[in-house]
């Protein structure tokens, strides 16, 4: 075997100076543009990452967050070898993630929120007995997981119902499943939750902390959903137009988060604000705009501040609906980006590397 | 650990059994591809030649070594050949790449083309039944005017030579399908790639009826011994030599196509976006 010994401190995964660049061929619109296209067409660079950098290691669980387009689902499919990167180099269980042997593919599952993994004609169980084939694993073993896992998704009465025929959630748990029955150290899930509701949202949370305890299973995970995010991962990466914005402990992280408020105020439709009085009312309370819209004005506010603001905002604007919430991830991921050490500029945009 | 020395079969079998149920899961539509598929052509078939040997004088005219009886015997021979022939919608790879649908495979431990053997198996043991059948009712419809095989042993060497020839075709299509990697026009290459196969093979005219000089050529190539081969040794007009000479033919086809797949996917691959993910 090509890894090391199995220990704490063993290197799972490694990105060197990892970028990808995709060429496509730009499509003109129209029928001229059809011809133009035939004539001479242009290619596009799409930089999607550039110099990323990356160790985890056994036991880790990393949240992988940004806006979209950032470069995260690319950054997945670099690490487990779908596609190659174009620069640097992605290893992945000792091995060169491109050049993965079934003997890591083995220990590697990954669930695709968009995608299924599973069979779309065949009922879950089927799919299941076709993996059981695939990853070789022990009868035993795969009728102990199956039953645990349906038991701790809640999805035990679902297995022999086409899959094309479950609902999203129900789908999305056993896509789970089939990713969990042959045991892998490190799993990749790209927007598990995707969709989902609040409940099975929660149910798939709290089956993945107790996989990642009991069985010390390593898994990268990213969602727009930051609460999926902190109850799930210790770590978190933050990525922006490509790049590594942050990289750390996510307690840290929640701090800063927990720390801030985001008040959205609604206003009545048309009517004057008065600018002078909201923009004492701020800064009586610490708090400044994020973000306008035509009826609405976002304020963010130190958690502290929130007592005093909102009194304050209700003398100060027309309010018509008010709500509270922790700061978005926009607002976090543009705060983390503006913020972080790296120097250098974002990744320039496709139409500024045209080639022809 | 070490994988079952005996797990691609099984895998290959298993795959094979998921197609099949997939196949046969509506039936009018199961009817429609796998029965009358490829009954059209011969027809026409029938009527042009019918008109072309009346033209000559009818009777006993020998055109190009063959006489009408034996042009109606290569006919249902075509009809039945057709149906063991692997045909390219049995693949739906270049649709599969496009799509993305191919980026699960790759983070699994098994080659994707192993279930696409899997997929061969399930088309041509169906296919040999459907045949099987085929053959049968012409049989009762015509008697012995239908093709009947001067032996058992002929019978079993076509048998091996289109079964050969039709997994010629599966990597012929699954390399076609590949250029899914490159190109976005791939569907109307497979079209075209169909014709040929079947033209070269055949399927229009027996290639022996052909002039000598494109006899020369297409005797070289698979599909004929895929097609005319088969059926004329079903009628006696070829022996064993020149099914030992087909087997050598096929096999080095089969070991280029196999070697040209190779190339393609692992060339592909370091093209694939996986898209829709
Ligand atoms: N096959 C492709 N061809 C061209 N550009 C691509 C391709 N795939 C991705 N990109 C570009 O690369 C960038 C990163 O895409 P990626 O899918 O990794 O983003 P993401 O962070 O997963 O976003 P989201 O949150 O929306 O899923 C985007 O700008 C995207 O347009
Ligand atoms: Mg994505």
């Amino acid at each position: 075997m090509s890894t090391g010994e199995p220990g704490a401190d063993e290197v799972v995964l490694a990105a060197r100076r990892v970028g990808k660049v995709f060429k496509t061929f730009e499509r003109a619109p129209g029928v001229l543009g059809v011809l133009r296209n035939f004539v001479a067409r242009k290619e596009i660079e799409v930089a999607a990452l550039a110099d990323i950098d990356l160790v985890i290691r056994r036991g880790e669980t990393v949240g992988l967050i940004g806006a979209n387009g950032a470069g995260k689902t690319t950054l997945v499919k670099i690490l487990t070898g779908i596609v190659p990167a174009s620069s640097g180099e992605a290893r992945l269980l000792g091995r060169d993630s491109f050049q993965l042997t079934d003997e890591e593919k083995r220990r590697l599952a990954l669930v695709m929120g968009q995608k299924s993994q599973l069979w779309w004609d065949l009922p879950p169980i089927d799919s299941f007995q076709l993996l059981r084939e695939i990853y070789s694993i022990p009868e035993e073993c795969f009728r102990e997981r199956v039953a645990a896992f349906t038991r701790m998704l809640d999805v035990e009465d679902r297995l022999k119902i086409q899959l094309r025929q479950l609902s999203l959630g129900q789908r999305m748990k056993m896509e789970i499943i089939g990713a969990f029955l042959h045991d892998p150290e490190v799993v990749f899930l790209d927007e598990p939750t995707i969709g989902l509701d609040l409940v099975s949202r929660e149910t798939i949370r709290g089956f993945l902390v107790k996989l990642a305890e009991e069985r010390g299973v390593t898994f990268v995970l990213t969602s727009h959903d930051l609460e999926d995010i902190e109850e799930t991962c210790r770590r978190i990466v933050v990525l922006d137009s490509g790049r590594v914005a942050f990289d750390g402990d996510l307690d840290g992280l929640s701090r800063r988060v927990s720390g801030q408020r985001a008040v959205e105020v609604h206003v009545d439709p048309g009517a004057q604000l008065d600018e002078a009085r909201l923009a004492e009312v701020l800064r009586q309370h610490g708090g400044e705009v994020g973000s306008r819209a035509a009826d609405a004005v976002t304020i963010l506010v130190p958690a502290e501040g929130i007592r005093g603001l909102m009194p304050a905002l209700f003398d100060a604007l027309p309010v018509r609906d008010l709500s509270v919430e922790r700061q978005p991830l926009e607002h976090l991921v543009r705060e983390i980006y503006s913020s972080s050490e790296r120097s250098g500029a974002a990744l320039p945009r496709s139409d500024e590397v045209e080639s022809t | 650990m070490t994988a079952l020395p005996l797990r691609v079969p099984r895998l290959i079998l298993r795959s094979a059994g998921y197609e099949m149920r997939k196949r046969i899961q509506f039936r009018t539509g199961f009817f429609v591809r796998e029965v009358l598929f490829g009954t059209v052509e011969p027809l026409i078939m029938l009527f042009v030649y019918g008109a072309l040997y009346a033209s000559a004088g009818g009777g006993d005219v020998v055109l190009g070594g063959w006489t009408f009886d034996e042009i109606l015997r290569y006919v249902a021979g075509l009809l039945v050949v057709r149906k063991l022939i692997f045909h390219n919608r049995g693949i739906e790879l270049s649709t599969e790449i496009f799509e993305g649908r191919v980026t699960k495979y790759l983070v699994m431990p098994l080659r994707y083309f192993t279930l696409l053997q899997g997929r061969f198996l399930q088309y041509t043991l169906l296919q040999v039944v459907i045949a099987g059948l085929v053959w049968a009712a012409g049989y009762g419809l015509v008697g012995d005017r239908w093709l009947v095989p001067v032996s058992p042993t002929a019978a079993c060497q076509a048998l091996v030579l289109v079964l050969m020839g039709s997994y010629c075709c599966f990597l012929l299509y699954f390399v076609i399908n590949a250029l899914a990697f490159w190109l976005d026009v791939v569907w109307s290459l497979l079209v075209m790639s169909w014709f040929l196969v079947n033209f070269t093979g055949g399927g229009a005219v027996p290639v022996s009826q052909m002039p000598e000089g494109l006899q020369r050529i297409f005797c070289a190539l698979f599909p004929y011994w895929t097609i005319t081969a088969p059926i004329e040794l079903v009628m006696g007009r070829l022996e064993t030599a020149d099914f030992q000479r087909g087997v050598v033919v096929l096999a080095l086809w089969l070991l280029a196509l196999e070697c040209l797949r190779r190339l393609v996917w692992q060339r592909g691959l370091a093209r694939y976006v996986g898209a829709g993910m």
